[in-house]
């Protein structure tokens, strides 16, 4: 029991087990809601129900009418969950660094990468985000949604994803990183 | 309401086998990319085993019923994925 109780408290587990855990809550989302965990669709439903709001003719289209309807839906409620479950997850291994002084730019890469200045992490955490819910609207899911989800009903969407992911990531990372790749 | 209730509880373990598993880091995200760690890979890999195996013999049981498979559009997941990429390294989330 103590043994179980020390593991929860580490800040990263193993990856086996880690991955363990969310394979029974995928299992577990097929079997209880007859749906599948996903995280981009969550902010396309937002920002459906915030685009009719404020400028409805052009948001009536086929995309967010019948693919992505706004409103909100099970995968909001789900990234809801998922933010909660990871600030639990900090609090445990005590890593939480809500409020604290580097709490927005705290990652030693990061920094050694790009420099420690935080408006430059927000700056390019906003355009990379664009970029990812953009890619993500256009395959139809995101690592969660579509690679992982998808991947477990054996769809061969998910595998065509990983592959476009890994290929491009690797040279995008090999072009920021170059001769510390 | 009760779907919502399961879909937080099932979000809130989601969040907390990421966090666990590291993929809340920057340098988990981006270091796969460089060879360097390969816990994301590790971690994806597991999960889908896991939650492949055991669905597929739930089904085989009768016990469930698979929700609608995400669509095959080669091109569209082809060029998302490759677009996704992009944004996966130079963010790392």
């Amino acid at each position: 029991m103590k043994f179980i109780l020390n593991y929860i408290r580490k800040e990263t587990w193993s990856p086996y087990v880690a991955g363990i855990l969310l394979g029974l809550v995928g299992i577990l989302a097929v079997w209880l809601s007859d749906s599948l965990l996903g995280a981009s669709g969550a902010f396309e439903n937002l920002a459906g129900m915030l685009g009719q709001a404020v400028a409805p003719q052009v948001f009536d289209n086929v995309y967010f009418n019948f693919i992505m309807p706004p409103g909100f839906t099970y995968g909001v409620i789900l990234v809801i969950g998922v933010f909660f479950g990871g600030m639990i997850g900090a609090a445990s291994s005590k890593t939480l660094k809500w409020g604290k002084k580097d709490s927005a730019n705290s990652d030693p890469l990061w920094k050694r990468t790009f420099g420690p200045q935080v408006w430059k992490r927000w700056v390019l955490a906003f355009f990379g985000a664009i970029i990812l819910e953009y890619a993500a609207g256009i395959a139809g899911g995101c690592t969660s949604g579509l690679a992982i989800s998808g991947g477990m009903l054996l769809a061969p969407a998910a595998f065509l994803f990983i592959a476009g992911m890994f290929a491009s990531g690797i040279v995008t990372a090999l072009i920021i990183y170059r001769k510390r790749y | 309401m009760a779907t919502s209730l399961i879909a937080l509880f099932l979000g809130v373990f989601f969040g907390f086998s990421l966090n666990k598993a590291g993929l809340t880091k920057y340098n988990k995200i981006v270091n796969v990319f460089r060879f360097t760690d390969m816990a994301v890979l590790q971690f994806m890999m597991t999960a889908l085993v896991v939650s492949m195996s055991g669905l597929y013999i739930l089904r085989g049981f009768g016990l469930i019923t698979f929700p609608n498979i995400p669509g095959t559009y080669i091109v569209g997941n082809l060029v998302g994925g490759l677009l996704f990429g992009v944004g996966m390294a130079l963010t790392g989330y």
